[in-house]
C-alpha cells in the first residue's frame, strides 16, 4: 500500500476493473489475475478483443498467460529489474509523456545537494545507518523545504514500530511553495535527472542477465507498453500477491507506478494501476483495518513517542499544509466524536489521551513470533487459517501451544481450531495434545449470504450483500459477536468506574438489533461509518462536510458519502449507468472511479484526445466554471485550470488547478518519494532474502538492506547467495478452484474434486536432472521444512538461463492441509517468516528449496529425513 | 413475449445452441461447477490425473460440463493469444444435443426426447436404466449412474430456459466463453467470430459441428484451435442408426437361412428317414 | 576458481542448454534420442492430434452386466428352438423333438425376460419400453421382439400343456397354429436381433460388423439350439446334425472372414482378453463342431460320442462368442484411437494395460478348462 500511498497519494487500485476495457495495453505481472480474478478478467478480456495488448509477466506460464499476447518469463524476485528496465527504455527511448510528467509529476524538483543515490554509494542511499539497520530519510528532502520533526522523533513513516500502512508521511516534503524546480529538467539534481541516474544499468542486457528473461522478448514488452502509452493511448498495470509477497514488494510498486506517471498512465482511463486485492473485503479491511498501526481511513495510529502526547502534537505531525491531508484534523476529531460520543469534548481532546498507543512491532508475523516466545496469552482468530495460510506452519502452530486461551470463530474447523489433536506436529510427537493448556473455543461463524453487510472489492467499491438464509445452528455473525461481547465489557466496565475503563466507558456501543438472536442492525454501523452532524444527525454527504470543532462525526472519513440519508444505502445500489459502473454500489472517496482523474486532462483542463477524455474543464458549466466528464471529479469541482495555489490558504486552495495529486502537498505524482518508505526514495533491485544468485546490479548489497529477516534457530535461512543444498528456486501461489488455507474449498466436493491433491510444478528438465517421475510422489525441502506433493512436469515452468546458469523454478500451490475432504503438506512450512520493511509483509513468492523423487517419510521420522537431508547436502 | 435475462432472450418456437469459444476460455471451471450446483451432482471422486489442470477428464453421469486442457510447451515471448503458437488452450465440453441424436434414437423408452428447444433432454422419470444411450452415443457423453440405475447427461437446462434463464454454465462464465442463444444466431457468431480470429493470422482456429454427417449439426458449437481429435472431438462421428440396414438385412438373411434350413434339414430328414438313412 | 571446476561448469552449461533443446522432443514423445538423458516418467500425457486427448477414450464403454451375454446366449437358442419346434413335426415328423423344443424355447422366452429386466438399472420400469414402439431403436425392437416370442412361445405351450392334461382337442390345436406361426415370426428376429443391438451402436467393433453381426449370432444361436437339443438326448437325429453343420459352416466362414479382415477395428477380435474368447468361441462353434459332425457321419461308431462333443463345443463356443463379443465392444471403446480415426503406428496393438493383459490370462486359463471339462464329461458319459 505505501508503494501507491507514497507515489500518488492514495493506497488502492488507482482505477476501475471495467475501465481496463479501455486499455490499449495492460500489463499483469506478479498476479495470475484470470485465476484469482476470473471476474474481473473478463475486462481484460474485453481489451484483447477490442485490439488491447495483454502482456504477463511471470515466473510460470499460467492460465493468465494462456490468455495474453506476450508471456515474459522471469526469475521470481526480480521484478524491480523487469521494472527498472521499462524505466530505463521509456526514457533512453523517449518513450515518456513529456507534458504529463512535466506538470503532473515531480521530476523538475531540485534535491537536496547531499543526498546520495545507490549509484554512488554502491547499492546504498545517503542517510543508512548499518548499526541501526536503517535509513534517516533527513537527505532525500527537497532542496529548500524544511525539516518539521522534532530532531529525536523519527521522521513519518520511519517509526521503528510503524507497520507503513498509514497516512504518515508526505509532512516532510513541507509547504508547497518551499522547494525550486527546473522545468527543463537539465539539472542533475533534479528528480528526473537523478531518476535517469538510478536506472542507467537496468539496460535490456542487465534485465536479461538478471532476470532470466530473454533481451528479445524484453524488448517487445518494451514496445508494446511504451508505445501504447501517450495522449490518444493508455496502457495498465495489473499485480497482486506475486508483487506484495516480497522483501522489496513496496518498491517492486513503485517502480510501476514511476512508469506509470512516466508514461502518463495515471487518472486516465485505461491506464492506472489495479492493485488486484485477495479476499472479497481486504481493501475495506484496510479502509476500516485490521491492521495494528492505522485507523479508520489511514490515520496513523499514535505511537507511544512525544508526538503523541497531546492530540495538537499529533494532528501538527500528520497533517499537511496543502492538500487533502491538511484537514487531518478535521478527520480525526470527527472519529473521535463518532466513538466516544458526547463524552468528547474540546476539554479532554476529544477523548485522543483514551486511545491506546502502538508500542512496538505488533504486526501479524510479529505477534506470532512473540507467541513462540511465550509473550502472548490469547489470541482471537477470526476468519483465519494460520496454521496452514501463514509461512514457517510448523513455528506458528508450535507457537500456540503457548497461549492460554485461542478463540477462532470459523465456518469449518480449521487446522488452527485443531493444531492440538492432529497437526503435523502432533504426529512427529514435537506436540502431545495432553500437555498443551491451551483452551480453545471454536465458535461457528456465519457465512456472508447468512448475514447483512459490505464488502470493499479490489477497486475500492463498497458493494453491498443482502442476508439470504438464516445461519444455521448457533452460527453467528461477526457484528453479532463483536457487539454482544462490547456490550459485556461495557457492562463488566460500567461497574467499575475508574480511569482504567474510562476509555471503554465511553465509547458509544448502542446499535439497533432485531430478530431472536439480537442482531445488530448493520445498515445503523453503515450509517456510523458515513458520519452525521452531530446535533442534527444529518447524514455527512461528503468528507468536506467534516469540522474540526467536533461539530461531525465520521467513522471512516473516505467512506463519507456512502450512506448520504437514513434511506440511502448506495452500497446496496445495483443500476449501472455508465462504463464506470456509477449507479453500482459505492467507490471511495466521493464515488470516484478513477482516482486521480484531473489528470485525464491537459494542464489547461482539455482532455488530452477525444479517444481518451474523462473529465475536463467546462467554463460554462456551473456559475464559474466546473470539471465535468464521465466520472466525480477527484479534484476540486469548480477549481479552474489556472488557478494559482495560494500559499497563505490551507488545503485544496493551498494547491494550483493543474495539481492532481491532491494527497500530496505538491499536489504532484513522486517520482522520487521523500519520506515514508523506509528502505529508500527510489525502487532498487535486491534479491530475495533467499537467492541462488548474486545481485547483478549491486554486487556489494545482496539484499535489501532494511529488510529484516527474523531469523533465529526456529526460523533458519539458507545461506545466501548460492546454498549448495538448495539449488533451486521456490515459489508459491494459488489454483483458481481453490481459496487461499482451503477451508473454504477443501471441504466442498465440487471444488475439492477439481484439483484434489498438492502437486508441484516442475520442467521436463528438472525432472530429467532429479529423477522425478511425472505423476509420482516428490519430496520438496526448505531449512524449515519439507513436504511431499505429486509431480506436475510441464513445459510451463521454464527454465531461465540467469547469468548465463539455468535457474531451475520449482512451484508450489499452497491451498493445502490436513483438514477437509482432500488433504495435502502444508506448504508453508517450507517458508520463512520474514518481514519487508515498510509492511511487514513476509517473502512467499521467492525462496530456495531442493527436490529428490520419492515421498517423504511419515511421522517422526519426517524430521529426521529433513536433518539428514540438510546435513548431507551441505 | 421475450424476456430478457443477462444476454439471453426467450424466443418460443426458436432453436437454442451454445457457442463455447476456447479462444476466450480462462480454464476457471465455473461452468462445471454451477452445473454441478444447479444440477445437485457429485462429485466424481477426487483423483489427480496428471493432465494439465484436469482432474475430472471427462464427460459422464456425474459431470455434465467439462473443461478441457489442452498443453503445448509454451514459447517465451508468445501468450496464448498469440496467433504464432498455441500453448495452452481450455475448452469446456457438454452434450452436443445433436441434431439426430444416437442416445435419442437409441432409448426404448421414450425417456429421451427432443424440447421445444431444439435440446436432448432425457426424462429421468422414466428411464430404465438400460444403457443403450450410453453406447449409442458417438461422443461418449450419456452414462449410467450405476448406483442410481439411471442415464444421465446435460440437460440443456430445460427447466432454465422455460423460466427464460439462460444454462447455468452459460450464466455462470466470466468471460462469455459460453454463449447461448437462438441457433441461427450462435452459428452467426461462429462464422464471425472465426473471421476475426482468421484475420488476426490464427490460421489453426476452427469451428466444430460436423454438419457433414449423420448427425447433421450440433447444438453446440465449439470454436478450437488446432485439430478436433486433440479435443476429444470425433471428425467424423455418425449416428448409429446408420447401421440399422446393414444390420436388418444381415439378420433377415440369417432369419431365411435359418427358416429355410429348419425346413430343409427335417424334410430332408424324414425323407432320408424313410430311405432307411440314419446318420 | 580452478581449471577443473571451470570446466565442469562448462559442461553444466551445455548440459543445461542441451536440456532447453531436448524438453519438446520430451514432451511430445517422451523418448529423446540424443543420449544422455532420459526424461523419466515420460512419455508425459499430452492432448495432440497424435494423441488426442491424453490417450482418454472419448467413448463409454457398455455398461451392461454379465448378464447381458447370457441373454444373448439364451435368446439365440431359444428363438432358434422356437423356429425348430414350431416345423419339426410338421415337416419333420419329429414330435417329441419338436415338443422339447417348444418347452424349451418357452422356458428360454422366461428366462430372457428376468435377464434382461434384471440388468436394467431400475427393473421395475421394464414395462416402460412398450410404452413406445420405435423401429429406428434397435433395443425396443428388441424388447417387442422378445414380448411377441415370448407370447406366441408361451400359446405352443400351453397348446402342449392342453394335450398332456386333457387330450388333444380343436383348441389346443387351433393355440398351436397360432403359436407355431408367431414363433417362426419372431423365432427369426429373436435368435439374432441381438446382433443388430451390438451392430447399431457407436462402438467400432460393433458396427464395423454390422452385416455380418446379426448372422453371426443367429447362427450362433442356432448351433446352441442344436446343440442342446442333441444333449437332451437327440444325439442321433440326422436333421440336427445337417443344421449343425450348416451353422458350424457358417461361424467357420465368418471366422475367415473376420480373421482377413485387417482393419483396426476389429483388433479387439483377435487381441487381448477379448481376442481370447472370441476366438475360442469362435473355433468352438465353427471348426470344431464342423469337423466332429462331418466325422460323425464317416465313423457310424463314434458317431454319438462325437456328435456330442459337438454339441458341447457348439454351446460353449456360442456362450464365449456372445462374452467376448460383448468384452470386445469394450476394449473397442477404451480404444481412443478408433473414434477419433487416428491412425496407429505399426507396433501399437490394442491399447492393453496390466490390468487386462491378466484378463486375458484367465480367459485363456478359463477357455482351456472348459475345453477339457467337456470333453471329459462327454467322453465319461460314452466310455
Ligand atoms: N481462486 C482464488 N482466487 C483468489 C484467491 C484464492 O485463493 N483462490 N485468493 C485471493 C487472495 S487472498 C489474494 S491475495 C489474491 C492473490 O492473487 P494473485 O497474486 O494473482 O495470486 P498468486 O497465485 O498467489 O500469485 C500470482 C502469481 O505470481 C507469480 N509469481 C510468483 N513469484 C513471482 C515473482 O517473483 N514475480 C512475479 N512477477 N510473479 C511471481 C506466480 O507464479 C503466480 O502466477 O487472489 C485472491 N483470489
Ligand atoms: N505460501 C504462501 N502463503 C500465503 C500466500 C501465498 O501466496 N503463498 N498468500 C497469503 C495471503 S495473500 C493470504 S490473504 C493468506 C490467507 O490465509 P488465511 O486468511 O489464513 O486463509 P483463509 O483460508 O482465507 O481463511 C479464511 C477463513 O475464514 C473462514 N470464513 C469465511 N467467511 C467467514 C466469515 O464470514 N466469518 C468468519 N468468522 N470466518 C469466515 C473460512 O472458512 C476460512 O477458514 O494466505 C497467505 N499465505
Ligand atoms: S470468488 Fe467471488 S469475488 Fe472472486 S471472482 Fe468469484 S465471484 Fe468474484
Ligand atoms: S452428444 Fe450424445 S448424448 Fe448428447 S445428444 Fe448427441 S448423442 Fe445424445
Ligand atoms: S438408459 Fe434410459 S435414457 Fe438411456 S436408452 Fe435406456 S431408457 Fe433411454
Ligand atoms: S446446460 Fe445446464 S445441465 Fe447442461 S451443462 Fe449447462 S448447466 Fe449443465
Ligand atoms: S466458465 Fe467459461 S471461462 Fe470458465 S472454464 Fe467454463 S467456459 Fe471457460
Ligand atoms: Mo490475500
Amino acid at each position: 500500500m505505501p508503494g501507491l500511498g507514497t507515489t500518488v497519494g492514495r493506497g488502492g487500485a488507482t482505477t476501475a476493473l471495467t475501465s481496463l476495457a479501455d486499455s490499449d495495453a495492460i500489463m499483469i505481472m506478479g498476479s495470475s489475475m484470470a485465476e484469482q480474478h476470473p471476474v474481473g478478467f473478463q475486462w481484460v478480456m474485453e481489451a484483447r478483443e477490442r485490439g488491447g495488448k495483454v502482456i504477463h509477466v511471470d515466473p510460470r506460464f499460467t492460465r493468465t498467460s494462456a490468455s495474453a499476447d506476450i508471456w515474459a518469463p522471469v526469475r521470481a524476485g526480480t521484478d524491480i529489474l523487469f521494472l527498472g528496465g521499462l524505466i530505463h527504455y521509456a526514457i533512453e527511448h523517449d518513450k515518456w509523456f513529456k507534458d504529463y510528467v512535466l506538470t503532473y509529476t515531480n521530476a523538475s524538483t531540485i534535491l537536496r545537494e547531499d543526498y546520495r543515490d545507490t549509484e554512488d554509494l554502491d547499492g546504498l542511499f545517503s542517510g543508512w545507518d548499518a548499526e541501526k539497520k536503517e535509513y534517516s530519510p533527513d537527505t532525500w528532502l527537497y532542496e529548500g523545504s524544511e525539516k518539521k520533526r522534532h530532531p529525536s522523533q523519527p521522521a513519518p513513516g520511519h517509526h521503528p514500530a510503524d507497520g507503513g500502512h498509514g497516512k504518515d508521511r508526505g509532512g516532510e516534503a513541507g509547504n508547497t511553495h518551499q522547494y525550486t524546480t527546473d522545468p527543463t529538467l537539465q539539472n542533475p539534481r533534479c528528480v528526473f535527472q537523478v531518476l535517469k541516474r538510478h536506472f542507467s544499468r537496468y539496460t535490456p542486457e542487465m534485465v536479461e542477465q538478471g532476470c532470466g528473461m530473454p533481451k528479445h522478448v524484453f524488448l517487445e514488452v518494451a514496445e508494446a507498453f511504451t508505445s501504447a502509452s501517450g495522449p490518444d493511448k493508455t496502457a495498465a498495470i495489473c499485480y497482486a500477491v506475486g508483487w506484495t509477497h516480497h522483501s522489496t514488494g513496496v518498491q517492486i510498486i513503485r517502480s510501476a507506478a514511476i512508469l506509470q506517471l512516466l508514461l502518463g498512465n495515471m487518472g486516465r482511463p485505461g491506464g492506472g494501476i489495479l492493485a488486484l486485492r485477495g479476499h472479497a473485503s481486504i481493501q475495506g479491511s484496510t479502509d476500516i483495518p485490521t491492521l495494528y498501526d492505522i485507523l479508520p481511513g489511514y490515520l496513523a495510529m499514535p505511537f507511544f513517542e512525544d508526538d503523541s502526547t497531546s492530540l495538537s502534537k499529533y494532528i501538527d505531525k500528520h497533517s499537511d499544509k496543502a492538500g487533502v491531508w491538511a484537514h487531518f484534523d478535521a478527520y480525526i476529531i470527527s472519529l473521535l466524536k463518532s466513538w466516544y460520543g458526547d463524552a468528547a469534548t474540546a476539554e479532554n481532546e476529544w477523548g485522543f489521551q483514551w486511545m491506546p498507543r502502538v508500542t512496538g512491532d505488533h504486526s501479524e508475523l510479529g505477534y506470532w513470533l512473540d507467541m513462540a516466545d511465550g509473550k502472548m496469552e490469547g489470541l482471537f482468530v477470526m476468519g483465519q487459517n494460520p496454521a496452514v495460510g501463514a509461512p514457517n506452519g510448523r513455528l506458528q502452530r508450535s507457537a500456540m501451544q503457548n497461549l492460554k486461551w485461542m478463540v477462532v470463530r470459523d465456518m469449518v474447523e480449521t487446522e488452527t481450531a485443531s493444531f492440538w489433536l492432529d497437526s503435523p506436529e502432533v504426529k512427529r510427537g514435537e506436540l502431545v495434545p495432553e500437555t498443551i493448556a491451551t483452551e480453545v473455543f471454536l465458535m461457528p461463524a456465519a457465512g456472508q449470504a447468512e448475514k447483512n453487510g459490505s464488502f470493499t472489492n479490489t477497486q475500492r467499491l463498497v458493494q453491498w450483500h443482502n442476508k439470504a438464509v438464516d445461519p444455521p445452528g448457533d452460527s453467528r455473525s461477526e457484528t453479532w459477536f463483536m457487539y454482544h461481547l462490547g456490550r459485556r465489557i461495557k457492562e463488566k466496565a460500567a461497574r467499575e468506574p475508574g480511569p482504567k475503563n474510562i476509555a471503554i466507558n465511553n465509547l458509544t456501543w448502542s446499535y439497533p438489533t432485531e430478530g431472536a438472536i439480537a442482531e445488530p442492525v448493520a445498515e445503523a454501523i453503515l450509517a456510523e461509518i458515513n458520519g452525521c452532524h452531530w446535533d442534527t444527525k444529518m447524514h455527512i454527504k461528503t468528507y468536506d462536510e467534516l469540522k474540526p470543532d467536533g461539530s461531525t462525526a465520521c467513522g471512516c472519513w473516505i467512506y463519507a458519502g456512502l450512506m448520504p440519508a437514513p434511506d440511502k444505502n448506495l452500497p446496496n445500489t445495483r443500476e449501472s449507468h455508465d462504463s464506470l459502473g456509477h449507479g453500482w454500489g459505492f467507490a471511495w472517496p466521493k464515488d470516484t472511479r478513477i482516482l486521480y482523474n484531473r489528470a485525464s486532462a491537459k494542464p489547461d483542463g482539455t482532455p488530452w484526445s477525444e479517444r481518451k477524455k474523462l473529465i475536463w474543464w467546462d467554463p460554462a458549466a456551473g456559475e464559474k466554471g466546473k470539471w465535468v466528464g464521465e466520472d466525480v471529479s477527484d479534484f476540486k469541482p469548480d477549481m479552474p485550470p489556472d488557478y494559482k495555489g495560494d500559499p497563505n490558504k490551507r488545503g485544496l486552495e493551498a494547491l494550483s488547478g493543474d495539481q492532481p495529486f491532491t494527497l500530496h502537498p505538491d499536489g504532484r505524482g513522486w517520482l522520487f518519494v521523500t519520506s515514508g518508505l523506509k528502505d529508500g526514495p527510489l525502487p532498487t533491485h535486491f534479491e530475495p532474502l533467499e537467492s541462488l544468485v548474486h545481485n547483478p546490479v549491486y554486487p556489494s548489497e545482496q539484499t535489501n538492506p532494511p529488510a529484516h529477516k527474523k531469523e533465529r534457530p526456529d526460523n533458519p535461512y539458507a545461506k545466501s547467495p548460492d546454498d549448495p543444498r538448495f539449488p533451486y528456486v521456490l515459489t508459491t501461489y494459488r489454483l483458481t478452484e481453490h481459496h487461499t488455507a482451503g477451508g473454504m474449498s477443501r471441504g466442498l466436493s465440487h471444488l475439492a474434486e477439481l484439483q484434489p491433491e498438492l502437486f508441484t510444478e516442475i520442467s521436463p528438465e528438472l525432472a530429467a536432472m532429479c529423477g522425478v517421475k511425472h505423476g509420482e510422489w516428490v519430496t520438496i525441502y526448505s531449512p524449515r521444512g519439507l513436504l511431499s506433493a505429486k509431480a506436475l512436469v510441464t513445459g510451463r515452468m521454464a527454465p531461465l538461463k540467469v547469468n548465463g546458469k539455468m535457474v531451475h523454478q520449482v512451484g508450489l500451490p499452497y491451498h493445502w492441509g490436513w483438514k477437509g475432504i482432500t488433504t495435502g503438506d502444508v506448504v508453508n512450512d517450507l517458508l520463512a517468516i520474514s518481514e519487508s520493511p515498510n509492511v511487514r509483509i513476509m517473502e512467499s513468492k521467492a525462496l530456495v528449496c531442493n527436490l529428490i523423487p520419492g515421498r517423504r517419510k511419515q511421522g517422526p521420522a519426517a524430521l529426521k529425513e529433513l536433518n539428514k537431508l540438510l546435513k548431507e547436502r551441505t | 413475449m421475450s424476456e430478457k435475462m443477462g444476454n439471453f432472450e426467450v424466443q418460443p418456437g426458436k432453436k437454442t445452441a451454445f457457442f463455447t469459444d476456447s479462444t476466450t476460455c480462462i480454464g476457471c471451471k465455473a461452468c462445471e461447477v454451477a452445473c454441478k450446483e444447479w444440477n445437485g451432482l457429485e462429485a466424481d471422486g477426487y483423483n489427480f490425473s496428471g493432465f494439465s489442470y484436469d482432474n475430472t477428464v471427462g464427460l459422464g453421469a456425474s459431470t455434465w460440463r467439462h473443461v478441457k486442457f489442452v498443453e503445448d510447451t509454451p514459447i517465451p515471448g508468445l501468450g496464448g493469444n498469440s496467433p504464432d503458437h498455441n500453448s495452452w488452450e481450455f475448452s469446456s465440453d457438454v452434450c452436443k444435443h445433436c441434431e439426430v441424436a444416437g442416445c435419442l434414437e437409441a432409448c426404448p423408452t421414450g425417456a429421451l426426447v427432443r424440447t421445444e428447444f431444439g435440446g436432448v433432454f432425457l426424462q429421468p422419470d422414466i428411464c430404465n436404466g438400460c444403457a443403450y444411450c450410453v453406447i449409442s452415443c458417438p461422443f461418449g457423453v450419456v452414462q449410467k449412474n450405476e448406483e442410481d440405475g439411471r442415464a444421465f447427461k446435460c440437460t440443456f437446462c430445460t427447466d432454465r430456459q422455460k423460466v427464460g434463464l439462460e444454462p447455468a454454465c452459460a450464466k455462470a462464465c466470466p468471460t462469455q466463453s459460453i454463449q447461448f442463444g437462438v441457433l441461427e444466431t450462435m452459428e452467426e457468431k461462429a462464422a464471425d467470430r472465426l473471421a476475426v480470429l482468421q484475420d488476426r493470422g490464427m490460421a489453426d482456429a476452427q469451428i466444430y459441428n460436423p454438419t457433414h454427417t449423420s448427425v447433421k449439426g450440433i447444438h453446440a458449437l465449439f470454436l478450437i484451435r488446432g485439430e478436433p481429435e486433440t479435443y476429444n472431438l470425433p471428425p467424423n462421428p455418425e449416428v448409429p442408426t446408420i447401421y440399422l440396414r446393414d444390420g436388418w438385412k444381415s439378420a433377415a438373411r440369417d432369419g431365411f437361412l435359418l427358416l429355410a434350413g429348419v425346413a430343409a434339414a427335417f424334410m430332408a430328414a424324414r425323407s432320408g428317414r424313410k430311405d432307411g438313412i440314419h446318420v | 576458481m580452478s581449471e577443473t571446476q571451470m570446466l565442469i561448469e562448462q559442461l553444466v552449461d551445455q548440459r543445461e542448454e542441451h536440456l532447453l533443446e531436448i524438453r519438446r522432443e520430451a514432451e511430445l514423445t517422451g523418448q529423446v534420442k540424443s543420449p544422455g538423458v532420459r526424461p523419466e516418467g515420460s512419455p508425459f500425457p499430452i492432448a495432440s492430434p497424435q494423441t488426442g486427448y491424453y490417450q482418454q477414450p472419448l467413448l463409454k464403454e457398455p455398461q451392461w452386466t454379465q448378464l447381458i451375454p447370457f441373454y444373448f446366449f439364451v435368446g439365440g437358442a431359444a428363438g432358434s428352438l422356437g423356429v425348430i419346434g414350431s416345423l419339426a413335426d410338421v415337416l419333420g415328423d419329429e414330435k417329441r423333438l419338436a415338443e422339447q423344443a417348444r418347452w424349451l424355447a418357452f422356458g428360454g422366452s422366461v428366462l430372457s425376460g428376468a435377464l434382461l429386466v434384471t440388468d436394467l438399472g431400475r427393473s421395475s420400469r421394464f414395462l416402460n419400453m412398450l410404452r413406445v414402439f420405435k423401429p429406428q431403436s434397435t433395443m425396443s425392437m428388441g424388447s417387442w421382439i422378445l414380448s411377441g416370442f415370448s407370447v406366441f412361445a408361451s400359446i405352443s405351450s400351453a397348446a402342449d400343456a392342453m394335450d398332456a392334461l386333457w387330450g388333444a382337442n380343436l383348441l389346443s390345436h387351433l393355440l398351436r397354429g397360432m403359436g407355431r406361426f408367431g414363433s417362426v415370426i419372431f423365432g427369426m428376429p429373436f435368435h439374432n436381433y441381438t446382433g443388430v443391438l451390438l451392430a447399431t451402436t457407436a462402438m467400432p467393433v460393433w458396427n464395423a460388423r454390422a452385416n455380418s453381426l446379426p448372422g453371426h449370432f443367429g447362427m450362433s444361436g442356432l448351433q446352441s439350439g442344436v446343440s442342446i437339443l442333441e444333449l437332451m438326448g437327440h444325439e442321433d437325429n440326422r436333421a440336427l446334425n445337417l443344421l449343425g453343420v450348416l451353422s458350424a459352416s457358417m461361424e467357420t466362414w465368418e471366422k475367415i472372414d473376420i480373421s482377413k479382415s485387417n482393419a483396426r477395428a476389429l483388433l479387439p477380435l483377435k487381441h487381448g482378453g477379448s481376442g481370447v474368447l472370441v476366438s475360442t468361441g469362435a473355433w468352438l462353434s465353427g471348426p470344431v463342431p464342423l469337423l466332429f459332425r462331418i466325422g460323425s457321419v464317416f465313423l457310424p461308431e463314434r458317431s454319438v460320442a462325437l456328435r456330442r462333443l459337438a454339441a458341447c463345443a457348439g454351446i460353449v463356443g456360442s456362450l464365449f462368442t456372445r462374452y467376448g463379443w460383448v468384452q470386445a465392444g469394450k476394449s473397442s471403446a477404451r480404444d481412443w484411437r478408433l473414434a477419433l480415426e487416428i491412425e496407429a503406428p505399426k507396433e501399437v496393438a490394442m491399447p492393453t494395460t496390466a490390468k487386462r493383459s491378466t484378463g486375458r490370462v484367465i480367459a485363456k486359463a478359463a477357455g482351456a478348462i472348459c475345453v477339457l471339462a467337456t470333453a471329459f464329461f462327454v467322453l465319461r458319459r460314452k466310455f
